[in-house]
């Protein structure tokens, strides 16, 4: 805030991540269009096909793949969002710090085991627990 | 930032207000307060704006369905069987047909929102007409989408 404002075609520079954010809320939004269409084709796919349907389905590499990028960008794009709702409601920096953290986390976790649980899928391995020691 | 008060209106100016309608940003200027919910005239905008933030926060809660069954896929049979028997029950078909209703919205509003960020639909009645359609699209696509589902026969109750 100290810097002075630069202008561009006589609009201002963000003075910090703002214009960055914006851009990645628009590239997510814009990626998640046909992503969207393709899950309602899978849905379509999946609903009433049971365990070994789901199987059939995961093995493909193409649904896998593509299941992989639209949770990773739907969890992406979800952060950025629920990031504004707390910017909007949540005025108090201490609390809004540990909102976005425990997100963060959250979106973090759900990412990580979701991956997880498509390449065991994709690669056809074992049923849980299995290979987790138990 | 001071602005002068009207003439024979010193509530307007920031510096004495006792109405609280005016707040410091976090920059430390003070700048009026907008109008509260109960202020606002209904418009169609106002409704397509809270609908579609509501379905981003309901498509939040519905990733973690869909993290469910990614789990009850991966532990096997017996356990995508059970998960399957809880959300193939009414209520976690209603479930699914609101992630259905909130994924279908936010993707027409979100469409909406990317040919307002490209100057586009922005005159009043354009931007009603986008929002309309938008709305009426996402129930045509999650309506329909489940009748197809049940006339079918991939779900029944």
């Amino acid at each position: 805030m100290s810097k002075p404002a630069r202008y561009v075609k006589h609009v201002k520079v963000s003075e910090r991540e703002g214009a960055g954010e914006w851009k990645a809320e628009r590239l997510s939004s814009l990626v998640l269009i046909p992503l969207a269409l393709w899950g309602l084709w899978s849905a379509w796919a999946l609903s009433g096909a049971g365990y070994d349907g789901a199987l059939g389905w995961f093995r493909s590499p193409i649904n896998a793949t593509l299941l992989a990028i639209t949770l990773l960008i739907s969890v992406w794009h979800m952060n950025m969002g629920l990031k504004v709702i707390v910017d909007d409601y949540i005025h108090k920096p201490s609390s809004r710090t540990a909102l976005l953290g425990l997100i963060g986390a959250l979106c973090l976790l759900l990412a990580a085991a979701g991956v997880f649980f498509i390449v065991r899928l994709a690669l056809g391995s074992a049923p849980l627990p299995a290979g987790l020691g138990a | 930032m001071s602005s002068s008060p009207l003439p024979g209106d010193a509530s307007n100016d920031p510096t004495t207000d006792q109405s609280g309608r005016f707040v410091r940003q976090p920059n430390g200027r003070v700048r009026p307060l907008s109008p509260h919910l109960q202020i606002w005239r209904f418009h169609i905008t106002m409704w397509g704006s809270i609908l579609n933030r509501f379905a981003a926060g309901a498509l939040s809660v519905g990733t973690v369905f869909i993290g469910a069954w990614l789990a009850a896929a991966a532990f096997g049979p017996d356990a995508y069987a059970w998960f399957a028997s809880i959300m193939g029950s009414p209520l976690g078909l209603l479930i699914w047909f609101g992630i259905t209703l909130a994924a279908a919205y936010h993707l027409t509003a979100g469409i909406r929102h990317l040919v307002w960020d490209a100057g586009s639909g922005l005159t009043p009645k354009a931007a009603n007409s986008l929002t309309v359609v938008s709305l009426v699209a996402a129930g045509v696509i999650a309506v329909g989408f489940w009748i197809v589902l049940f006339a079918t026969g991939k779900v029944v109750l």
